[in-house]
């Protein structure tokens, strides 16, 4: 008996368009929400652990990042440039004037590595108090607290 | 005269794959990128104040339990000038050393600071949560070890925490 062929039909193309609609709104959720402040962390930077630092969302709060980096040479960085004591000191100032005029209280963190002395530490502390800064906070790792803390199945 | 007129072109689709490329490849660097930093915390601590008529001489709480930092050579023993990578402890002008009277270094000097606040602590009862502990490292003092006894402060349950800062 002969059999009829079936017609092979069009190429199969798939719907893109919802995919692409999912992609797109995924992808302004992810731009929006990201924290840009992270842009003011050196790289290379091997924090101190710490068993008892809180978790803090620090956008909540008026910040500026101090790292220190480079435990050979220790170099005070803000916003990936090099400051001096005296420029730090001024640029301090000029933020925690910037954060009054706002009605706001200006937060240091101080992002050291942990190999370096405390003079550098004690020397962004003169800094922060010469420019009126109340508060600041020690940024540490805490990965180590974490996996303790982690449940193991 | 006869005019030709232009064919009518057909559907024009807009080549979508590249797009796709970048798009995803955006995607998933905004998915990636905020995962850095969740294993990050903060000690927290006010600034020393500046007041009185000498510039950035800042204020000492009188009631305090003053901890001393060395930075000391392995043998426990100090060298003034030189870049000591360990750490000795001395509480209340007490430095921290073990039953035969040689100086605790490092994490047995930072077990031994646990011990001595839970006393200070067990001592002074309800006052100790508002009884600050001033930190006073020497200056080549690694970062590090400076946190480690801010650590142990906060661990035994004191809650301001001090650090002496040298000033002109």
């Amino acid at each position: 008996m002969r059999t009829k062929k079936h017609v092979s039909s069009a190429e199969i193309q798939p719907n893109l368009t919802p995919m692409i609609d999912v992609v797109f709104n995924l992808l302004i959720f992810f731009v929006v929400t990201i924290q840009f402040s992270e842009l003011d962390m050196e790289a290379g930077v091997m924090l101190p652990t710490s068993t008892a630092a809180e978790q803090k969302d620090y956008t909540d709060f008026r910040n500026v990042v101090v790292n220190i980096v480079n435990p050979d040479n220790p170099t005070f960085m803000v916003m990936h440039r090099a400051f001096t004591m005296q420029e730090l000191t001024e640029y301090l100032k000029e933020c925690r004037q910037a954060a009054t005029d706002q009605n706001q209280s200006l937060n240091l963190i101080l992002r050291a590595d942990k190999e370096i002395p405390y003079d550098e530490v004690a020397r962004v502390m003169l800094c922060g108090c010469n420019a009126e800064i109340q508060t600041w906070w020690i940024q540490t790792d805490i990965s180590d607290r974490l996996a303790a803390n982690a449940v193991v199945p | 005269m006869k005019t030709k007129r232009p064919p009518i072109p057909g559907k024009i689709q807009p080549p979508i794959v590249p797009v796709l490329d970048v798009t995803f490849n955006l995607l998933i660097f905004f998915i990636l990128m905020p995962s850095t930093g969740v294993d990050e915390g903060y000690l927290t601590s006010n600034m020393p104040t500046s007041v009185g008529p000498v510039a950035h001489k800042p204020t000492i709480p009188e009631v305090r339990i003053k901890v001393q930092l060395y930075d000391v050579e392995p043998n426990g023993e100090y060298i003034n000038g030189a870049k000591n990578e360990h750490v000795a402890i001395a509480v209340e002008g007490d430095q921290l050393s073990s039953a035969d009277g040689k100086p605790l270094i490092d994490q047995a000097a930072l077990a031994a600071l646990k011990k001595v606040l839970e006393d200070k602590r067990a001592q002074l009862k309800e006052q100790a949560a508002t009884t600050p502990i001033l930190l006073s490292p020497t200056m080549p003092t690694r970062h590090k070890w400076v946190v480690a006894a801010f650590d142990q402060g906060v661990a035994t349950g004191f809650n301001k925490i001090h650090f002496a800062v040298p000033y002109d």
